[in-house]
């Protein structure tokens, strides 16, 4: 008997010991593979100077105003348009509902996904969206246009 | 040893020696003494009752699988995930057939996902789920649940401007998910928006990890459903022995379903070529989004009740739309009474009101 129980002890202690490393073998692998999937660091849309070039959209594409249009800086949708006071805006075209992208309309800026509207301030006045859109700041140098992030850098280090 | 000797039962009902049917049978069977569960198969029985027809609807959602399959297997030869949109146009346009083929497997996962939820009601009601079966249930509601998310998953492949959005949006409710939203919404996309990463992604969750783990949860449902037979309805199990009625499964109940799934092979192809799945244009992450982006029809229920939770009242919305999902995994555990008590016709009352939201809000969210 007392035979039979040293074998029972033994064999529990081995399992224990298998488990264990099992275990340890599992959660070695998991950190790999956690890091595998998770996304890579996105690059700040800004270069060294603090502002990204506008694509797809021109300064003589938003010359007079009332014109706008749908762009892109730094991998991001926005939009860019002259405000009837004859100012350059910009805004993160990213709907602060559910992230459609939305469009410049003359007199307001709406999403289609599902009616959200805001006005050329980028104020949520209709519809489902919670918060105002992101604006940007613009400047525009030899045709081309460059966004800023809007907030401490703003005009310092920046210059047109 | 070198043959299985044939056990007498079998010997008796085997086939005569001299046909061919009856050596292949002996050949195989000293070779592989599976005799018991030939038998335990060959014994199975289906009851009659005016709720039979019900027992038909998982075989055509596993009929509708299988088309998935042989028509995903065929789409994969030409999709590529680094050129998504212009892979399906060369399908669509160039490719013999290809338009028919990307249609089937189209109409093929609608279906398929109509059908699961015509099996999955049709079950409840029948109150199916009471042990011993509550784990072929809950293995039916992860099979339901992997099924969704190859909806989900299969919808950004094209990489048109609906496709696109409509991924975005539905990403943006994952990110509204307290605490772990936003991470488990980047670590499915591959960055904090839908990009060509994120096909990569979901090409590999629709193409690989899903089927497997797909076929391996189908495996362990059909099992469980041959160890324990179909389950009778209590109006069935009630009646004296002498009125009972079965049909065998093999091969009565089987052979009756092949002019069913003959049929829906049909309509696949004649629902494909008068309604092709349309492609858009490529997507523009960085375009307006167009108009009349709207989830599939199977998301629809819970896109409209959230239009009523804006804001901070999300949550709220999200928390009424786990209750479904939760519900469905602890009702064989709170609903165990056979014959079903007041507590079990409490519970069919609240199958149909949740089944009646579900239509009213997915036809509310179609047409607005």
């Amino acid at each position: 008997m007392a035979d039979s129980s040293n074998t029972d002890g033994s064999k529990r202690r081995f399992l224990w010991i298998l488990g264990g490393l099992g275990f340890g073998w599992l959660s070695a692998g998991i950190y790999p593979v956690y890091k595998y999937l998770s996304p890579q660091a996105i690059p700040d849309p800004f270069g060294e100077d603090g502002r990204a070039l506008v694509e797809r959209v021109t300064s003589a594409e938003v010359i007079k105003p009332g014109m706008g249009k749908n762009g892109a800086y730094g991998g991001h949708g926005l939009i860019v348009f002259r405000n009837q006071n004859g100012i350059l805006k910009a805004f993160d075209s990213k709907c602060t509902h559910a992230g459609c992208n939305v469009e410049f309309q003359r007199d307001k800026i709406f999403c289609h996904c599902h009616g959200g509207t805001y006005n050329l301030e980028g104020k949520n006045i209709a519809g489902p969206p919670p918060r105002p859109l992101t604006e940007l700041g613009v400047l525009e140098e030899d045709g081309l246009l460059y966004v800023y992030r809007l907030g401490k850098k703003k005009g310092d280090e920046v210059r047109a | 040893m070198t043959y299985y000797s044939i056990l007498p039962d079998a010997e008796s009902r085997l086939h005569d020696h001299s046909k061919l049917f009856g050596k292949v049978s002996r050949y195989i069977l000293r070779r592989y003494p599976v005799w018991p569960m030939i038998d335990h198969l060959a014994n199975k029985v289906v009851p009659v009752h005016k709720h039979s027809v019900w027992y038909n609807i998982g075989g055509i959602a596993l009929f509708f699988f299988s088309v998935q399959i042989i028509t995903g297997v065929l789409l994969m030869i030409y999709y590529r995930p680094g050129l998504p949109w212009d892979s399906i146009q060369r399908i669509v346009m160039e490719v013999p057939f290809g338009n028919m083929i990307r249609s089937i497997h189209h109409w093929s996962a609608n279906l398929m996902v109509f059908t699961l939820f015509v099996h999955m009601f049709s079950t409840f009601f029948m109150k199916a789920y009471r042990r011993p079966r509550e784990f072929t249930w809950l293995v039916g509601a992860v099979l339901m649940g992997m099924t969704l998310i190859f909806g989900f998953s299969g919808y950004l492949l094209p990489w048109d401007d609906l496709s696109f959005f409509a991924t975005r949006v539905g990403m943006s409710e994952i990110e509204k998910a307290p605490l772990i939203g936003m991470w488990l919404a980047d670590i499915v996309r591959g960055g904090s928006d839908v990009t060509i990463d994120t096909i990569g992604r979901f090409y590999v969750l629709h193409v690989m990890v899903l089927p497997l783990l797909t076929l391996a949860a189908i495996g362990v449902h059909l099992f469980f459903i041959q160890v324990q037979g179909v389950s009778e309805p209590d109006s069935f199990a009630s009646l004296p022995e002498s009125r009972k009625r079965y049909r065998k499964y093999f091969t009565e109940f089987i052979f009756a379903e092949i002019p069913v799934w003959l049929f829906l092979g049909v309509l696949l192809v004649a629902l494909s070529a008068a309604f092709p799945r349309e492609l858009m244009p490529e997507a523009d992450p960085f375009s307006s989004a167009p108009e009349g982006i709207k989830p599939e029809w199977y998301f629809l229920a819970q896109y409209q009740l959230l239009k009523f939770f804006p804001g901070k009242l999300e949550m709220v919305g999200l928390i009424l739309l786990l209750l479904l999902p939760l519900g469905i995994l602890v009702v064989p555990f709170i609903d165990r009474a056979i014959p079903a008590n007041s507590r079990g016709r409490l519970v069919n009352r609240i199958g149909i009101i949740a089944l009646l939201g579900l239509i009213v809000y997915t036809l509310w969210g179609w047409l607005s």
